[in-house]
């Protein structure tokens, strides 16, 4: 592939990636909302509703992603739904990765050890304040890494999105592929990219995680 | 004659089949501090609880300063379970200090103090920030304030736990065995502090196995063995003179150790 | 909504249903294959060695498995192959299990406890003893529960070799969308079957775990 080649498509890559960005940034923020929001009902332990979104838990972690893609952009019109690819992708990633996410706060919040809460409780804390001051914080902690595992996984899932015609890169270097005959050396370069792409934000990502979960520290220093 | 600061009564509870406390009496006075002391699984912890009713009870009172705690009875002379307000109440007046700390790992030993004042006392910022404060100091950990933790020895970090029940200024103070997740070289600076409060007059009841700190802070041992007390008097009876065989098969094997 | 769509479809779907299970088999045993020995390489003394492996790692859970597929189509095309779609499924998939079974593999070998290698070493037990009679047996009980979510996540995985016109599940219900014009049904019942798939892996997963514990004990 020649340089002029490439500058020629750069523009359409570059904006392929915008779109790629895009759909995983919007896709990542309303899973993580969506998700937040399914633990937090869980916790009201109300039989009927705890049902019904345990049912959509496992049908949207038990099923591919593109089927549910392929349900939500070409059975949507049939319900009336009619979504553009780029929302189509951007809402099948938010409903796909709010199942992870939703279990990702459960556990979180399982992960709070009981003796916290009940120091809270001795104290005679109300249990608002419990839960905001003690028992958010603590499970909000507990899950970042594995928020920032399944993150760095959505990234990956956003080529997926291409198959159903959405402008991200991957479409954009296929078109780039199909109009220059080039398909070996343009995959190879999407491989690569997306390679060095996945391995630097996985580094961040793991830099955060260390941050965010400093207070967790199992080795109290002797004073 | 006053009334105890804790009465217990005819105090059953059992976990599914088991029954874990069969009938228990105890009287503490104000000011008074009793060591509770007894064999695994001999129901000392799920006693403790019940005082401040971390764990329910199914038969018998438990009276705070002549209150009944987690049951109300109404006209009906009918008991049944406290509203939440009045239990988050009662617990104010009880402080309570864990076997493993429970201190909240994202606040600074500082804010550990401070936020049952800001929350549950309803202090201004400044104030609570204050009297967590002068807490610190007093258990001795004042250069510490600022510090998380999981930067601070087990020592120190009971410590806090203690500065954090003690600046609510409750009417009485219950210890799960609080020094039995220490190093050894730890538990001293502990007991100091739980000796100083005593000294200071707080009602406290302590589940503990430091036999030695028991003996010359303890007005009374209990000795609970499966459910029951068996033994309730001054320490130097009960650990070396008691009537009862049990007790002093248990502390034979310690004696034969060490000596108090 | 015309569920009767579905229940026409069944054969087809069912047929493709074994098609996924069998490229799924077939991945994940090879990946296991070349994922125990991307983890033996990681072990290795030999720094070469283990730095390979972490570079296979690397790059195998970096690169998206729909990008994989597509490149060893295309190269396998470039060099004239002769059945690059199947090929290019069951070894896009292979080679990326691998990658996550090779972490599996070290976890469950770091998880065999210390000491048991330490007794045998002062019983005299050679290193090889030491592996085949200890380390391995038990390492391969303690992965067996992961191994079953890596297939379940591998089946899910499995629906982009649709992509390179495999005909399983995902494909056969797209053809199916297009001749009835139906893709809520058709997509649907592909969806219904993966599920009872994966419910069934999973209730294996829960047995696998529970009788795991037992023996531990």
């Amino acid at each position: 592939m020649s340089l002029d080649v490439l500058i020629h498509y750069a523009p359409s890559l570059i904006g392929g990636f915008g779109v790629t960005v895009l759909c995983w940034s919007l896709g990542g923020a309303l899973g993580i909302a969506l998700g937040f929001v399914i633990a937090l009902m869980f916790r009201l332990r109300i039989a009927p509703l705890s049902w019904t979104l345990r049912v959509f838990v496992e049908v949207f972690r038990g099923t591919p992603f593109l089927v549910q893609l392929f349900l939500l952009y070409a059975g949507g019109p049939y319900v009336g739904l009619r979504l553009s690819a780029t929302a189509a992708g951007v809402i099948g990633l938010g409903v796909y990765s709010s199942a992870y996410f939703a279990e990702i706060f459960r556990a979180g919040f399982a992960a709070v050890p009981v003796g916290q809460i009940e120091a809270a409780m001795s104290v005679g804390m109300a249990p608002r304040d419990t839960l905001l001051r003690v028992t958010l914080p603590a499970a909000l902690i507990a899950a970042t890494p594995p928020i920032v595992n399944m993150l760095v996984v959505l990234s990956k899932e956003t080529v997926v999105l291409s198959i159903i015609t959405v402008p991200e890169l991957m479409y954009q270097m296929q078109t780039m592929a199909a109009e220059t005959f080039t398909a070996f050396d343009s995959i190879f370069a999407m491989a690569a990219f997306y390679w060095l792409l996945v391995e630097a934000t996985s580094r961040l990502g793991r830099r955060l995680e260390a941050r965010v979960t400093a207070f967790l520290q199992e080795e109290a220093r002797p004073a | 004659m006053s009334v105890p600061m804790i009465e217990i009564r005819g105090l059953r509870k059992r976990f599914g089949a088991h029954e874990v406390l069969c009938g228990v009496d105890l009287e503490i006075d104000a000011s008074e501090v009793v060591c509770l002391i007894g064999p695994s699984g001999s129901g000392k912890s799920t006693l403790l609880r019940c005082v401040n009713f971390l764990e329910s009870y199914d038969a018998g009172e438990v009276r705070i300063a002549g209150r009944l705690i987690g049951y109300e009875k109404g006209p009906d002379e009918i008991r049944r379970p406290m509203a939440a307000r009045h239990l988050r109440e009662m617990r104010r007046e009880i402080g309570m200090v864990f076997q493993h700390f429970n201190l909240w790992p994202h606040m600074s030993a500082l804010r550990n103090v401070a936020e049952p004042l800001r929350r549950v006392r309803g202090l201004a910022h400044a104030e609570a920030d204050e009297r967590a404060m002068a807490m610190l100091t007093r258990v001795g950990l004042a250069d510490k304030a600022h510090a998380y933790p999981s930067r601070l020895s087990g020592g120190q970090q009971q410590r806090v736990a203690i500065a954090r029940a003690l600046a609510m200024q409750p009417n009485v103070m219950l210890f799960d065995e609080p020094t039995s997740a220490l190093d050894p070289e730890l538990v001293g600076e502990v007991l100091e502090a739980i000796k100083s409060l005593a000294a200071e007059g707080m009602t406290m009841l302590i589940v503990t196995h430091e036999m030695g700190f028991a003996a010359h802070v303890a007005k009374r041992i209990a000795f609970i063995d499966e459910g029951r007390i068996i033994d309730d008097g001054p320490p130097r009876r009960v650990l070396h003179e008691s009537p009862e065989p049990r007790v002093r098969q248990f502390f034979q094997t310690y004696h034969d150790r060490n000596s108090f | 909504m015309h569920p009767e769509v579905i229940l026409h479809s069944f054969g087809y779907l069912a047929q493709a249903a074994g098609v996924t299970l069998a490229i799924s088999l077939a991945g994940i045993l090879l990946g296991f294959v070349i994922g125990a020995g991307v983890c033996v390489a990681g072990t290795s003394r030999r720094i070469w060695a283990a730095r390979l492996a972490g570079v296979y790692v690397s790059v195998f859970r970096g690169v998206p498995l729909l990008v994989l597929l597509l490149f060893i189509y295309y190269f396998l095309a470039e060099f004239g192959l002769d059945v690059p779609a199947l090929v290019a499924a069951i070894g896009g998939l292979a080679l990326s299990s691998a990658a996550y079974q090779t972490e599996i593999l070290r976890g469950a070998l770091n998880a065999v406890p210390k000491g048991q290698a330490e007794a045998a070493v002062a019983l005299g037990f050679t290193r090889v003893e030491i592996w085949r009679r200890i380390l391995l047996p038990q390492a391969l009980r303690i992965s067996i529960p992961p191994l079953i979510n890596e297939f379940i996540l591998l089946l899910k995985a499995s629906s982009l070799v649709s992509v390179v016109g495999i005909a399983e599940l995902t494909r056969v219900s797209m053809n199916i969308a297009t001749m009835t014009y139906r893709p809520l049904e058709a997509y649907v019942g592909a969806a219904l079957f993966y599920l009872a798939i994966n419910l069934v892996l999973a209730g294996f997963g829960g047995l696998a775990e529970r009788r795991l514990a037992e023996g531990a004990r």
